[in-house]
């Protein structure tokens, strides 16, 4: 390639990519830079890893690393389970199915602080669902269920926000799978879970992958849904960047969570990914 | 023996089309059977019948007379050859291959084995690691073939397996997967709508037309005595014309008056002969004809030509020798022997 034409290339791109790479790029450097002691709002700019160690350090971080990881992998697992049933489903056109596709998608369009503040709605303590357990007859009394402190709330919003996502990626990669190879599946004596585990899965896997990755980072980086609706004994990674923003304006120790949470981002998505590529990779194998 | 059997299979499909009415057929073990129609006839649809991907609408299935009607293709003894050859493409050759035996929970030795047989006998031990993918049209289908044969199936469904492959390619893969059911003893049932394909394999031909079954026999029997019109035309070609009887061993066509070797049964509607019919030898006899060539193709062994009489419509003659010229006269002699009759209409 000449450098004309590199140059030419580079030129058409940078419209486009360039200003993704400055606007992230941009933002990436900053919040390093601050984690390191520079870009400092107040005081003078000094490299230090003292913030970074007292970040480190403190067990809040600890247990809001471990909590986002947990929330992120399970909305991002639990999300891809779900969506691979009813992609498979809507597979093959009925009557029907173009309108349970649509309204399967529909929380795709609502903002999440309002899903969880309608979620609220439903499990409050005086909300519509402890409402009618008590007319069933289930339970005399409300059962407390807001803020619950296994974050299944959380988990429920998160699988409820992105299966939708899940199941746009998954439902064009299922749907290019021919019905002669899942048919030869079935004739080679393959049921249901067989041919899920042996065909569908290998050939939708970069779907599935994206799908993973995608919620990951999303879930990992939720704001929202903890603040409204998760437990209130742990902090999620980016509720306690700003917590830690919002009192004394501790905007260096703020960028080492907001680092450590792309970092999370980054390594959780990639290690999904591969663990999803391995597990299939050995699973058709036997 | 039986080894599959359609009895009364009807199936009509949620949008009300009746792919099959009432077929009847039965295979017999290692025969080797072909359904032959035209597009939209039914033969596919009978194929995923007996293969159970379509449920019937009414009638049932046996298979070495066991009713397999409401059993899952995963639980009939039978393989399939797809026309995509249906591959899976995330798998290596040999991996396609023992997918079967795997399902079936073959012990590890005898899978490995039957896996070297197989690559072995379909010439195809040293691309067992690729991918699909990295395959010609007619190694694929051999893969394919070697996957069917790998469950060790009573019956294999082969559907239209030829129909993606080149002329030369085809009549290879033709041969070859002919001399395995043989070697293997296989049931087959396979699906074309190429007649030399199915004249040149089969023992028995099944000729189907708009969801029905029109003529069962043998290549040579539906060839030389069809029993209708759609049959006489869809294998080979041949001059049909409608006839009148005009005594016990003559009838009138457009053609003129013709000598027949017997009276036409009830039903007959039209006479018929194949362009190969025609006796160029000048020997004598009945039905000497002269005609006049309206259109010709050279076709090396012999010249495909079009003649008429006045006031007929043209009939098909396979020109022996050397070329005739448009417009010039042929005489030919149509011995009454050669002369058959049909039922049915034409569509």
């Amino acid at each position: 390639m000449t450098w004309r034409r590199a140059l030419l290339i580079l030129a058409l791109l940078t419209p486009g990519l360039g200003v993704i790479l400055v606007m992230i790029g941009s933002v990436f450097y900053v919040a390093v830079m601050q984690s390191f002691g520079y870009y400092n709002l107040v005081g003078d700019d000094q490299f230090s890893l003292e913030h970074w160690q007292e970040v480190l350090e403190s067990r809040q971080f600890s247990r809001s690393l471990s909590y986002s990881a947990y929330i992120a992998v399970v909305s991002a697992v639990g999300s891809v389970v779900l969506a691979y049933p009813i992609a498979i489903w809507l597979r093959r056109p009925f009557r029907g199915s173009l309108l349970i596709g649509a309204v399967l998608k529909a929380p795709l369009f609502v903002p999440a602080l309002v899903a969880a503040f309608l979620f609220l709605n439903v499990i409050a303590y005086h909300g519509v669902l402890n409402q009618f357990l008590m007319w069933v007859g289930f339970t005399e009394e409300p059962i407390r269920m807001q803020n619950d402190r296994g974050a299944w709330g959380v988990v429920f919003l998160q699988i409820w926000k992105n299966m939708p996502f899940a199941l746009l990626l998954l439902s064009g990669a299922v749907q290019s799978i021919s019905d002669e190879v899942l048919d030869a599946a079935r004739d080679l004596g393959a049921g249901s879970f067989a041919r899920f585990r042996k065909v569908i899965a290998p050939l939708t896997v970069q779907a599935m992958q994206a799908s993973l990755i995608i919620i990951f980072i999303n879930a990992a980086g939720d704001f929202a849904f903890q603040v409204t609706a998760g437990p209130t004994n742990v902090q999620s990674m980016a509720q306690y960047m700003v917590f830690l923003k919002d009192s004394f304006g501790r905007w260096n120790q703020a960028a080492v969570v907001g680092v450590s949470l792309m970092g999370l981002a980054l390594a959780g998505s990639m290690l999904l990914a591969l663990l999803a590529r391995f597990v299939l990779r050995s699973g058709y194998r036997w | 023996m039986i080894a599959l059997r359609s009895v009364d299979v009807s199936k009509v499909f949620e949008d009300g089309f009746r792919a099959l009415s009432e077929i009847d057929l039965a295979v017999d073990h290692g025969e080797f059977v072909t359904l032959l129609g035209p597009s939209g006839c039914g033969k596919t649809t009978l194929l995923k019948v007996f293969a159970g991907f379509y449920e019937p609408t009414s009638g049932r299935i046996e298979q070495n007379g066991t009713d397999v009607t409401d059993a899952p293709p995963e639980k009939r003894d039978t393989a399939m050859c797809f026309q995509s050859y249906a591959l899976f493409p995330h798998m290596s050759v040999a991996e396609n291959i023992e997918f079967g035996p795997k399902q079936n929970k073959v012990a590890k030795d005898a899978r490995l084995a039957r896996l070297n047989e197989l690559l072995r006998q379909v010439d195809l031990e040293k691309h067992r690691e690729k991918l699909p993918n990295k395959l010609s049209g007619g190694q694929q289908q051999r893969v394919a073939l070697a996957r069917a044969l790998a469950m060790r199936p009573s019956v294999v469904l082969f559907d239209e397996p030829l129909s993606n492959l080149d002329a030369k390619l085809r009549e290879q893969v033709r041969r070859e997967i002919r001399s395995l059911q043989r070697e293997f003893g296989f049931t087959a049932i396979y699906v074309t709508h190429d007649q030399s394909e199915a004249l040149a394999m089969s023992d028995r031909v099944v000729v189907m037309n708009g969801g029905r079954v029109e003529q069962v026999g043998a290549p040579e029997e539906v060839y030389e005595r069809p029993d209708t019109a759609f049959v006489a035309d869809f294998i080979g070609s041949a001059n049909l014309l409608p006839f009148r009887q005009t005594g016990e061993h003559t009838v009138d066509t457009a053609f003129g008056p013709l000598s027949v070797a017997s009276s036409p049964e009830p039903g007959a509607r039209y006479i018929c002969w194949r362009p190969e019919d025609g006796d160029f030898t000048g020997s004598g006899g009945p039905n000497q004809i002269a005609a006049q060539v309206s259109e010709r193709a050279y076709q090396g062994a012999f010249t495909d030509i079009h003649v008429s009489v006045p006031g007929s419509p043209d009939q098909r003659l396979h020109w022996p020798g050397g070329a005739q010229g448009l417009g010039d006269t042929v005489t030919f002699r149509l011995p009454p022997e050669r002369i058959r009759y049909v039922r049915g209409d034409l569509e």
